[in-house]
């Protein structure tokens, strides 16, 4: 960080962008020698533990920290608190206990590390009431089992909002179906390779000729494998044989020709079939006492098939979970303004149109409506995508989803709930999601085609043994049926993509679903939404010239007003709002006063009696003296289509500024490579025209490709008519404007701190900032697709093999037993093998914590450029 | 030989005993989360048990 030299006479340190000391998060723009920040109290608590204890430095040598943390979480206010007690919530999200507790199961926003495990699981020894707390932390998941008559659940929602933790209810109805789905696969995999083992052991005994040395000891064993081998199949091979079944109802109730029935049927009808025929024959052969008997085949099959399945169930129930939570988008609870003027909590979707309700500043506009009584400032960004704030008086309408910036609102209820603007494109998010038609994956579009290839073979079989080995017609055949049982070739695509989906979610991208991988591999159009994706998504000090005392002045000053403009400079130098006599790091302790506010131009106060003066620049022109230079660089913000703002200190001007939504750092890289990469790059944008031309410009994006004041609606039709024009298109949006372009996108990608509206939608998401982890997922898709296209070639060549053995007549259960496990375990190690040879690019945000100095900031700090 | 008649039963009892033990565990949830048991074992003990 000493890579920031200004050659201004400038005693305070720049500012940067400052991870935390403990576990390395963003914990916002602190000036470089401030010393070390934190994202959470947590890690506070625990890196002043570790140096007490002298152990600091070592930790923070030996210890890992992985990428996909999230920065804390902004803390409950009380009105969300209040909810966590109504009888409603109550009845939904726990269940009671014999003792008189209660259990729920929330997920809690905000815990990152080893750090927060131990704070939050203080619980009981803090709050009187809570028995146990449990935090699972890949899915932030807590359970809890508490007394309610003791304490109500707001007081541990208060609690733990208290470090930065927000409590937050799951939807219990998807999360219980997807556990007892995976915990069910599990049991059904533990008790089939506890069968495929027995089965195993007896076969040997058979193999090594059992049989010739004592044959009723042999028909014993073949008995008992027939009884372990029916277990198998009820237990394991049930699962492809109901799979197999749905597939071919399906295929013979769509219209269309043969070959369209047979492109429907997919990979686990020529499973289902090889069971099935395999298992019948054996049992026959078992009665009879005449033929071979293939039950080890069979349940090691069956069991290395159902490990698959569940290797990829429980890949995706990361990314599963995190969009289960709550469409907490809009507030479900409300300040409703009595008739006789006071204030009451109701849930949301009680409310009726006429009602009144109460927005306080800071709060989510939670109805449609006509504003009553109140002026403010609305931040519509996640609606629009606009990012400067809108003026809203008496007699303007408000939509849900906005953020009241500056005081409080009285609304008159229009619409609320599902009838909103907002809810109305919520629920068709989610309803197209629920009729969203899976991509059809590769290994499946084979289905059909081998199907009708093995049974193919079946009738050329049949006619060579017929003529070759009248006697061995049937076991050949079915010989034939079990050999080329594609194991292999079913379990390639699912295990390279469970690979594929646990390296990438440690990299940050969670990726819902198989289709999407292999969509990525087709993506030639990327669009890209601009507030909160490419740029930062809040107001802030993109730009300054000049002496940073000024501008730490204007701070102080503006720490007055709560304008957008002055909150941005409020925030980049750490003052609390408010406050008249600061002291902090930022700041030393100053007496502030304010002189003049005049409303669209700016503030002119004393601090430490200097005349200081901020605001619009032809204002400050007025009470100052602007050397032509500064003239220079407002020209220079306003054609990046910043809000200039200019500082004057008694009496002339000594800084300007240009406020704006700053770009991220590495979009522009990040979008120049992709470019070169051969995509084409489209911006889009609710923002203003000239501001979206203006980052379009900087990020080197065809003027053409830009379009600024897109309404949802637009966005979704520019995506579907890039589509119709034949592009596959990879959308990357932050907003719940962006939900309906992602879900008609190929892929949607939510980027970090979106919206769960989007979350929804998207295919994937980053839990990362930045578009580093897009960069990363459009390199390893392709590289999975062609580990899986590898795999897929080499079962095929398997089958191919085993069917040409199988029609000679040289497959013995013994060869089966051996090729097919085989098989199998070179797929296995492939998947595993290549994916570790996947690019590993993303760099971790990780300080030099010996050495906080060091420069691990960029060589130019794009915040504070030399005048 | 005919020691099999009766080993090899014991053996699908020890078997069917293992397969019970996984079913439980599983329904227990204990492969539900197999990371943070790994940091609450670096955490200390609490001085006052819990009473659940």
């Amino acid at each position: 960080m000493d890579t920031v030299q200004l050659d201004l006479p400038s005693p305070g340190a720049a500012l940067a962008d400052t991870p935390c000391a403990h576990c390395g998060l963003p914990a916002g723009v602190h000036p470089a020698d401030a010393g070390p920040q934190f994202c959470c109290t947590g890690c506070a608590v625990v890196y002043d533990a570790l140096h007490e204890a002298g152990l600091g430095d070592t930790y923070y040598k030996v210890q890992q920290i992985d990428d996909r943390r999230q920065p804390a979480a902004l803390v409950e206010d009380d009105l969300a608190l209040a909810e966590l007690d109504t009888a409603s919530f109550l009845a939904e999200h726990t269940s009671p206990a014999p003792d008189g507790c209660l259990e729920t199961e929330l997920v809690l926003d905000g815990v990152h590390c080893a750090a927060c495990v131990w704070l939050v699981e203080r619980l009981p020894f803090e709050v009187d009431g809570v028995h146990s707390a449990r935090l699972d932390l890949p899915r932030s998941r807590l359970s809890l089992r508490w007394q309610p008559t003791a304490t109500p659940l707001s007081a541990v929602g208060a609690w733990l909002a208290g470090f930065g933790y927000a409590l937050r209810p799951v939807r219990a109805d998807a999360r219980r179906r997807r556990s007892d789905a995976e915990r069910g696969l599990l049991i059904r995999m533990g008790i089939c390779w506890a069968l495929a083992g027995n089965v195993m052991l007896i076969a040997f005994a058979l193999y090594s000729g059992l049989a010739d040395s004592h044959p009723s000891l042999a028909h014993a064993a073949r008995y008992a494998s027939l009884a372990l081998g029916l277990a198998s199949l009820v237990a394991g091979g049930s699962v492809f044989i109901k799979r197999a079944w749905a597939s071919i109802r399906h295929s013979l109730r769509v219209p269309g020709g043969f070959s369209d029935r047979m492109r429907r049927l997919h990979m686990d009808v020529p499973v289902a079939l090889g069971l099935l025929v395999g298992f019948g024959h054996s049992a026959w052969a078992t009665v009879t006492g005449q033929g071979e008997v293939w039950f080890d085949s069979l349940s090691v099959l069956t069991a290395a098939l159902l490990t698959a399945r569940w290797v990829q169930l429980r890949s995706q129930r990361l990314a599963g979970d995190a969009t289960d939570r709550l469409l907490a988008l809009l507030p479900t609870m409300v300040r409703r303004v009595l008739d006789d003027g006071t204030l009451e909590t109701a849930r949301a979707d009680e409310l009726e149109p006429g009602d009144l309700v109460e927005i306080p500043a800071g709060d989510v506009v939670p109805v449609d409506g006509v504003v009553d009584t109140g002026r403010s400032a609305l931040d519509n960004a996640v609606l629009t995508g606009e990012s400067r704030p809108i003026a809203v008086h008496p007699g303007d309408t408000v939509e849900a989803g906005g953020t009241n910036l500056r005081a409080p609102l009285r609304v008159r209820v229009q619409a609320a709930g599902e009838s909103t603007r907002i809810g109305a494109l919520l629920r068709w998010v989610r309803e197209a999601q629920d009729q969203h038609a899976p991509v059809t994956l590769l290994a499946d579009r084979f289905g059909g085609w081998f199907v009708a290839a093995v049974l193919g073979l079946s009738v050329i079989s049949l006619g060579v043994s017929l003529a070759v080995a009248p006697d061995e017609t049937v076991s050949r055949l079915v010989a034939l049926l079990v050999i080329t049982c594609p194991c292999a070739l079913s379990m390639a695509t699912p295990l390279a993509m469970a690979v594929h989906s646990g390296r990438a979610a440690r990299r940050g991208l969670f990726i819902k679903s198989s289709a999407a991988i292999q969509a990525l591999t087709n993506v030639d159009t990327i669009v890209l939404d601009k507030t909160g994706t490419v740029t930062e998504g809040r107001m802030s000090l993109a730009v300054t010239h000049g002496d940073l005392d000024a501008l730490r002045l204007a701070a102080l000053l503006e720490a007055h007003s709560d304008h957008p403009v002055a909150v941005a400079f409020v925030q980049q130098f750490s003052i609390s709002p408010g406050d008249h006599t600061t002291e902090n790091t930022a700041a030393t302790r100053s007496d502030t006063i304010v002189h003049e506010a005049v409303a669209g131009a700016g503030l002119r106060g004393w601090i430490d009696d200097q005349l200081v003066v901020v605001g619009r620049p032809d204002w400050v022109a007025e009470h100052a003296s602007m050397p032509a230079e500064w003239a220079c660089h407002i020209g220079d913000i306003t054609a990046e289509a910043l809000t200039p703002v200019a500082i004057a200190v008694d009496g002339a001007v000594r800084a300007v500024a240009g406020v704006g939504d700053r770009i991220r750092s590495g979009s522009t890289e990040i979008i120049r490579s992709l470019r070169d990469g051969g995509f084409s790059v489209h911006l889009l944008s609710g923002d203003h025209p000239s501001v979206v031309d203006a980052v379009a410009r900087q990020l080197g994006i065809r003027a053409d490709h830009a379009v600024g004041r897109a309404t949802p609606e637009d966005k979704r039709v520019y995506i579907e008519r890039l589509r119709a024009a034949g592009q596959r298109v990879c959308v990357a949006g932050d907003g719940v404007n962006d939900a309906g372009a992602l879900q008609a996108a190929d892929v949607g990608l939510a980027v970090h701190g979106g919206r769960t509206a989007s979350l929804v939608a998207a295919d994937a998401f980053l839990t990362v900032p930045g578009l580093n982890p897009l960069a990363d997922a459009l390199r390893s898709a392709a590289g999975t697709m062609r580990l899986v296209r590898h795999l897929l070639v080499f079962s095929a060549g398997y089958n191919v093999l085993g069917a040409a053995a199988a029609v000679a007549g040289l497959v013995t259960p013994l060869v089966a037993a051996v090729a097919m496990p085989i098989s199998s375990l070179v797929v296995v190690a492939g998947a595993v093998y290549q994916a570790g040879r996947l690019p590993r690019t993303q760099q971790r945000m990780k300080p030099d914590r010996l050495q906080p100095d060091s420069s691990a900031q960029p060589p130019t700090n794009p915040l504070i450029q030399p005048t | 030989m005919n020691i099999f008649y009766y080993l090899v039963p014991v053996a699908f009892v020890l078997a069917g005993a293992g397969v019970w033990a996984f079913v439980w565990a599983v329904r227990m949830g204990q492969f539900e989360d197999v990371e943070t048991p790994a940091y609450r074992m670096l955490l200390d003990d609490p001085q006052h048990t819990e009473d659940s």
